[in-house]
């Protein structure tokens, strides 16, 4: 200040200033809103899940009521909810796993080799995310019910496969051109091979990469619904399970959202952990 | 330990030739230094002799192998880039430690290589960070250290000491040579220092604009240039020039008229004469001028002295300091002069 005042900078005028004050509270507001709205419905979620079937259809949205765990009680009692959760997870981890170890070394070919029908062949893949995919629902299910594959972890776990490999491979890709060449050009006049150039040198410099796509894969196997619906009978993921207390006549809102937060509080705690990897991840490219 | 043989090499991207039709014999134990502008394809020239790059034509033998198709992992070289190549994820400890893992040298043995390499290149202190909490000259100098804890058959070096303060650039400048001297092995250093290239090279090649100027020893290029090109990219402060005519040993220019050339060359010329080769004279002057300028560089006085439309820089007397706009005479070293063609610009030899 002053040093402005020093150098005959003129001050500020009343408004300006009063502006200046009042700027950081501006952006304070429009945060809060923007985190209200965002977070409303898991707010509402979890209100749900503590009111009594009366309170919960109520015409009038109910804010005040008198909460009850009976929901979370029955819930846990019927123990199904463990049963989707340990199949959610045996799918997400698989999924993430084999979409992994498929689509990263795919997308560090394409990035890096020059071959003929490279370019093709990035968007031959991409193409597999231009149809709906309820269009390869009953090919699936069709293959599914002749190869056995049907109502089998495995079986999910290649539909879900079959579904992100194309992501994980363009976000990969988009890693390892990030990084500049010169990586395997040293490890190669230090006298590394390409493979372990790749493996001990543009492997772990993409981790944060890596990281950031294995979050995105696992969440989404952890969410889709329509091809575990479909492919399976007795093997029930999350979501699926949670289409359960949608009867005919009625939906049980107490049990199924109480059931929505259960499984809902580990997919936070991973997010959580891994938020900094995540951030890190999706911003990567700055590598110098 | 080893000798490269460039024969023919171009290299073409499209329609640019970033290196054209470049020969040159690199000795076994020799120290070659390319020079050259920027862009002028030395990076490139060294990326082909390390076979990150494929040559467009020509070939490349190392030790009378052709190497064309050799895999870079294959030529046993070391190689220092232009921008460091450090892996982001690893200590200093480790990127020393890491060619000699991929070798397989016994861990006992390690530690010790690596403190050696460690201390040559000062990096003692910060063995344990990595690059992205190091300066650009302490990267700079953990890609040496990663190149010399190893005895390749072949050093190639792409401006190592660039990022370094003028003190520690000396410092490793000598410490390389004597590196040399101790492994003798081949090697290849790019520099657009001059300084760099006169103390270090046993022969300097010249380069600009893909192609090869001159391949010489440092004294043959400094006092013996192929052409102007390679006269006025080598010496500080550059080489004074004066256009004119040439003809039976007399050098006809705007100003003056110089006797005492040889007779044998005539035609339009370009005078090359270096501020070493230029003295004060009162009588006899063979240029008259007056002085535009005095700079004190602390070893030198180096005085700017207009003659007509061109200036022609000497090294002067301490003791003599002239004044500006004094009139001055100028004496040139006849034996010291070169004529290079005013058109091809290619060095004017008289016959013995
Ligand atoms: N991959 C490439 N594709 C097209 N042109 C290139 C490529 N690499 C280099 N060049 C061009 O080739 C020329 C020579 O480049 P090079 O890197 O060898 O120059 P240099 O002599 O090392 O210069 P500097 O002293 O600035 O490092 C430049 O004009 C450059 O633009
Ligand atoms: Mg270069």
């Amino acid at each position: 200040m002053s040093n402005a005042e020093q150098g005959g900078l003129k001050p500020p005028s009343r408004s300006t200033r009063i502006g200046r004050m009042l700027q950081p509270w501006i952006r304070r507001l429009a945060l809060w809103l923007f985190a209200l709205w965002c977070l409303f419905p898991i707010y509402w979620l979890l209100t749900m899940s503590l009111k009594r079937q009366v309170d919960a259809i109520s015409r009038k949205p109910k804010f005040i009521f008198q909460p009850i765990w009976d929901n979370y009680l029955n819930v846990l009692a019927s123990g199904e909810v463990w049963l989707f959760f340990q199949n959610s997870l045996i799918v997400a981890l698989g999924t993430t796993a084999l979409s992994l170890l498929l689509g990263v070394p795919t997308a560090y070919v394409l990035a890096r080799y020059r071959f003929a029908g490279n370019a093709d062949f990035g968007f031959w893949i991409l193409t597999t995310r231009m149809t709906p995919p309820v269009a390869m629902l009953i090919p699936f299910f069709v293959v599914y019910i002749r190869s056995g594959l049907f109502d089998s972890h495995l079986g999910l776990i290649l539909a879900h496969t079959a579904i992100t490999l194309s992501i994980v491979v363009w976000l990969m890709k988009g890693f390892f051109e990030d990084l500049p060449l010169e990586l395997e050009e040293a490890a190669l006049m230090d006298g590394a091979t390409h493979f372990q150039a790749f493996r001990q040198i543009c492997l772990p410099v993409a981790l944060p990469g890596i990281a950031a796509v294995a979050i995105l894969t696992f969440l989404f196997s952890w969410n889709e619904f329509l091809f575990s619906l479909v492919l399976a009978d007795r093997i029930q993921t999350v979501p699926v399970g949670l289409y359960n207390f949608v009867g005919y006549q009625q939906i049980r809102w107490g049990e199924l959202t109480a059931s929505a937060v259960i499984m809902l509080l580990p997919v936070l705690l991973f997010v959580f952990i891994f938020q900094r990897q995540l951030v890190r991840g999706l911003t990567l490219g700055a590598i110098k | 330990m080893a000798e490269i043989q460039l024969r023919n090499i171009e290299k073409r991207w499209g329609q640019f030739t970033a290196v054209r039709d470049l020969s040159l014999t690199v000795e076994n134990r020799e120290f070659i230094v390319l020079l050259g502008p920027s862009g002028c394809g030395k990076t490139t020239t060294m990326r082909m002799i390390a076979g990150l790059e494929p040559v467009t034509s020509g070939d490349i033998f190392i030790d009378g192998t052709r190497v064309n198709d050799m895999p870079a992992r294959d030529r046993d070289i070391a190689m220092v880039f232009q921008n460091y190549g450090l892996y982001p994820h690893m200590t200093v400890r480790e990127h020393i430690a890491y060619p000699l893992r991929l070798r397989k040298v016994p861990e006992p043995e390690l530690g010790n290589r690596i403190s050696a390499a460690a201390d040559k290149v000062h990096l003692q202190d910060f063995l344990d960070r990595r690059p992205r909490a190091l300066s650009g000259g302490q990267r700079q100098r953990v890609a040496l250290a990663r190149a010399i804890v190893r005895t390749p058959n072949l050093f190639l070096m792409d401006e190592p000491l660039s990022n370094l303060d003028a003190i520690l650039r000396v410092s490793m400048r000598a410490e390389l040579k004597h590196l040399h001297r101790e492994l003798g092995t081949t090697t290849v250093y790019v520099t657009h220092d001059q300084i760099e290239a006169m103390t270090m090279a046993t022969r300097v090649v010249v380069m600009n604009n893909g192609a090869v100027e001159q391949i010489g020893a440092p004294e043959d290029i400094y006092g013996d240039p192929e052409n102007l090109f390679v006269a006025t990219f080598i010496g500080s402060p550059p080489i004074n020039q004066i256009r004119g005519r040439l003809a039976g040993g007399v050098f006809q220019a705007s100003q003056a008229s110089l006797g005492g050339f040889a007779k044998d060359i005539s035609g339009d010329a370009v005078l090359g004469v270096r501020p070493d080769n230029v003295s004060i004279a009162d009588r006899d002057a063979d240029l008259k001028g007056t002085v535009f300028a005095v700079e004190y560089t602390g070893s030198d006085l180096l005085i700017v002295v207009e003659v007509g439309s061109e200036r022609v820089t000497l090294v002067g007397d301490m003791s003599k300091r002239p004044r500006i706009d004094q009139a001055i005479g100028l004496k040139i070293d006849r034996r010291r002069a070169f004529f290079f063609d005013a058109k091809t610009h290619a060095r004017m030899r008289a016959a013995l």
